[in-house]
């Protein structure tokens, strides 16, 4: 079946563009990003921009060129939490996702410059109104059990992700979140249960795949390239590791949960035939992930146990730095503490105790504290200067006497005693950064204690303390977190926001593909949820990675992804 | 002998049944149910579950089923030496169980293999000539030694033996392998700790002795000062160390896991570090009798070690 590999015959909106990226009003890194979002190849979108485009293996492939130098064989390894592998729709580690990405894959694959390309699917087409997709699905992608990836295939894993009974965490995004509506039980007394849409996900033929969602959305592919969005075969059984069957180069060996986890090339299917990889040349023989908790992975690496690893902390620069031979590999990320306040529980139910807690605090002072040179300030709104869309609005200014003010009108003209709860579920640096908080809302009578606790309490509790500091993940788009912790009702709403006015400008500016002037409904949508004082966003941390000097192709990931198909060992 | 063994045995079953129904009642309130649900779904897959959708996922993983019935199943599992199934590591904890015990059983082996002797040998020679330069420098040594936390030795060796002079791993997971090499780091690190203390308290059983009427009247008989420490004095010395040394393989099995998560060894402390942290219910259950086997068992071992070096004791 052939179809339009761009929507620009559709829409017109990629010429549109085009011109405003000629006028200048967005930028070539926008204009990209927007091509690529209406299905255009990556590749095709960078060379319209007039920007060399990223080398890449091929047209066709989402990923990077190989240098003609590169080696077949030699055995990769990589140090990171060796985790259970039983369900990829229920995984709740990215370790896990690592673990199984050269197995399986992905409908599309966010590459480290933050652009997402296809993967699995061969192009994407939404309607101009974002609520009707079509997916056409790559063709010749073999299954190692010699079956051929179809349509089918595709539509079983994307109704398994929306099923609200799993409990994944793929339903906190928004695509599969919009493949399902509330229904009232029978017995209407009971609250309306969440059940999958009807007509969700259509088959239209062996290689094309419709979404009809309930309402629009914008980040169709960048969800499905999130760590839980893992094809399997529609076969699948838990536990997956008894029974692995995918699309990728590699099978599992060995797993041996906090021990190893072994991967090998597959060269025949289980049908005899030979096997041969949709993505091109790959190149080493063995991927093997070592167990290896977070602090002990560059010791490990320094004394040759390991060749790579999953991601350097801030606090282990100085030592990555001092080891011979190892290369430090970073990426800016939206990666994020999120010190949100509970909008209906006592006291912050008074905006002015918000507002004086974020006037009070300095974000500048704590992201220069706690890491240094490295970094971004965040401005209380949750969208990062890596986001496509991103408004830049003026800087939050700390104001003292205003937060005294506001305290003082609230009645609490004595100070206040606060608790903020942390579980250092990214790292110790999030302590660091509460701590450095504590001191600076002093000044406005503010006794904030902090409450540290282990990261597996806080995993429990994280959306239901009143006062938390919650890391947040690397998302391609900005609009994506604000619609899975933001919009009212949604799985991962936190701090219980609840805005008609904000829901209305978000869903506006995710329904609005012209980028300037998305950017222009960012500002509002920013401006509100920044204005209702819901929490302190200090900063945005990058992402450190560390491998050593004879890993080619190994890179830092905004989402920490690790992707090992082009890797190679000199 | 037999009176105290039936008594020890009986004592072991009854703290067994009184830990694990404990544990029991513990792991069957909500609040760890919902831990159970974020281990195994992820705090951000259980926020997505309905309050409905959540029951019936805790139904439908069995964690609803009455507290006696659980009880019952498990105690019934154990007597047919079933000890259930880890979910995190998604293997029978019977294995977990050998493959870790057997870990911390070869650490421990050379920990004593070197300890004992040392210790002993350096504390009867300080205690031998007290006030003596060389007990000065064996007692400054010990105090020092026991006085550094095994979590500031466990770096202080890393960065000097193995990151500066790169003599030895970083780290003990021995991934590709038994190694000798390997086990070094997480050995020092205990042994540093452990002579210290037992060379202080070989020290100061033997001050003790020596300052006893007996040994006095053995020298001032014009016995050879030799014959005086070898055959009366080490005897009793040695009664208040061996003792000590029996218990500290229950201090051990507790001590393995700050040195074994740090250079991730993995033996018996990593193990229950893990299931600690996962919420691993039976992998927590049946470490805890096996560390009440070991409690107890030691117990017996110096009982029966301090019965036979003391004669007071032994049966007319």
């Amino acid at each position: 079946m052939t179809t339009t590999r761009s929507g620009e015959d559709q829409h017109g909106l990629v010429d549109q563009a085009a011109t405003q990226l000629a006028e200048g009003s967005i930028g070539r890194r926008e204009f990209i990003r927007f091509a690529t979002l209406l299905g255009m190849a990556a590749g095709v979108a960078y060379t319209r921009a007039g920007l060399a485009a990223p080398q890449m293996a091929a047209p066709t492939l989402p990923f990077p060129a190989v240098s003609a130098e590169a080696k077949r064989g030699g055995v990769l390894r990589i140090g990171q939490r060796v985790t259970r592998m039983i369900d990829p729709a229920l995984y709740n580690w990215l370790e896990m996702s690592n673990q199984t990405r050269p197995i399986c894959e992905f409908l599309t694959l966010v590459g480290t410059d933050n652009v997402v390309r296809p993967m699995l699917l061969e192009s994407w087409l939404p309607a101009p109104d974002l609520k009707v997709w079509t997916l056409n699905v790559r063709k010749g992608v073999m299954w190692h059990n010699g079956e051929e990836l179809t349509a089918d295939h595709v539509a079983w894993n994307i109704r398994r992700w929306s099923d609200p009974t799993l409990g994944s965490s793929n339903l906190g995004c928004s695509t599969f979140a919009a493949l399902t509506e509330y229904v009232q039980a029978p017995n209407s007394k009971a609250k309306p249960i969440r059940r999958p849409l009807a007509n969700g996900v259509e088959v239209l033929d062996r290689y094309t795949v419709q979404l009809n969602l309930a309402h629009a959305v914008l980040s169709v592919p960048e969800d499905f390239g999130e760590y839980g969005a893992i094809v399997v075969h529609p076969s699948f059984v838990a536990p997956f590791s008894d029974r692995p069957i995918g699309t990728g180069p590699y099978t599992l060996a060995e797993l041996r949960v906090g021990e190893h986890c072994i991967l090998k090339r597959v060269t025949r299917m289980s049908d005899g035939r030979e096997f041969r990889y949709w993505g091109g040349e790959v190149y080493l023989d063995e991927i093997r992930f070592y167990d290896y908790d977070l602090q002990n992975q560059p010791a490990a690496l320094a004394s040759g146990s390991i060749d790579a690893l999953f991601e350097l902390t801030i606090e282990q620069i100085e030592l990555a730095r001092s080891i011979p031979g190892a290369r430090i590999l970073t990426v800016p990320a939206a990666q994020t503490v999120c010190c949100r306040m509970q909008v209906d529980v006592k006291p912050f139910d008074d905006i002015r105790v918000r507002r004086a807690v974020v006037l009070a605090s300095d974000n500048a002072v704590i992201k220069r504290l706690v890491f240094g040179d490295h970094g971004a300030v965040g401005g209380n709104f949750h969208v990062a200067p890596v986001h496509p869309e991103y408004f830049p609005l003026p800087p939050p200014t700390r104001d003292v006497a205003a937060a005294r003010r506001l305290l003082m009108e609230a009645g609490y003209a004595n100070g206040i005693d606060l608790t903020i709860t942390v579980g250092n579920t990214d790292g110790p640096w999030m302590q660091a950064v509460c701590e450095a908080l504590r001191n600076q809302v002093k000044d406005a009578g503010i006794n904030l204690a902090v409450d540290v606790v282990p990261e597996s309490k806080y995993q429990e509790i994280w959306n239901k303390v009143p006062f938390g500091a919650s890391s947040w993940g690397h998302r391609p788009l900005g609009t994506m977190v604000l619609s899975q912790a933001f919009r009212t009702g949604a799985s991962w709403n936190e701090s219980h926001f609840s805005s008609p006015e904000f829901d209305a400008a978000l869903s506006e500016a995710e329904a609005t593909l012209d980028i300037a002037q998305r950017r222009e409904k960012m500002q509002t949508v920013e401006r509100l949820l920044r204005d209702a004082a819901v929490m302190i966003q200090p900063l945005w941390r990058p992402v450190f990675s560390l491998a050593s000097s004879r890993v080619n192709g190994y890179a830092a990931h905004p989402a920490r992804q690790i992707h090992l198909n082009k890797v190679w060992l000199s | 002998m037999v009176k105290l063994l039936l008594r020890r045995l009986l004592q072991t079953l009854l703290i067994m049944l009184t830990v694990s129904a404990l544990l029991f009642s513990i792991f069957d309130t909500d609040q760890f149910r919902k831990r159970i649900a974020v281990a195994e779904l992820g705090s951000y897959g259980v926020a997505t579950l309905s309050d409905v959708d959540y029951q019936a996922w805790l139904e439908h993983r069995g964690l609803e089923q009455p507290y006696l019935a659980r009880y019952a199943a498990w105690l019934q599992g154990i007597a047919r030496g079933d000890f259930g199934r880890s979910t995190e590591k998604d293997v029978a904890v019977s294995t977990l169980l050998k493959e870790s015990l057997g870990h911390t059983a070869v650490l421990t082996l050379f920990v004593f293999l070197i300890m004992v002797p040392v210790s002993l040998g350096l504390g009867v020679l300080a205690g031998m000539r007290e006030g003596s330069n060389g007990d000065r420098v064996i007692s400054f040594l010990a105090v020092f030694s026991t006085s550094i936390p095994q979590v500031a030795t466990a770096s202080f060796l890393t960065v000097i033996l193995a990151l500066g002079l790169r003599w030895v791993p970083a780290k003990s997971a021995m991934d590709d392998g038994w190694s000798f090499r390997q086990l070094v780091l997480p050995l020092l690190t205990v042994l540093i700790y452990d002579i210290g203390y037992f060379v202080r308290m070989t020290r100061a059983a033997m001050i003790d002795v020596m300052g006893s009427p007996y040994i006095r009247t053995a020298v001032l008989k014009g016995l050879p000062y030799r014959r005086v420490i070898l055959t009366h004095a080490l005897r009793n010395a040695l009664i208040v160390p061996v003792t000590l040394l029996c218990l500290e393989l229950n201090g051990l099995l507790s001590q393995v896991v700050v040195v074994e998560v740090f250079f991730q060894y993995r033996g018996f402390g990593r193990m229950l570090f893990d299931a600690a942290n996962f919420g691993d219910t039976q992998v927590i259950q049946a470490a805890t009798l096996v560390a009440v086997c070991v409690a107890v068992g030691s117990q017996l071992l110096s009982d029966v070690a301090y019965g036979y070096l003391n004669p007071r004791l032994r049966a007319p």
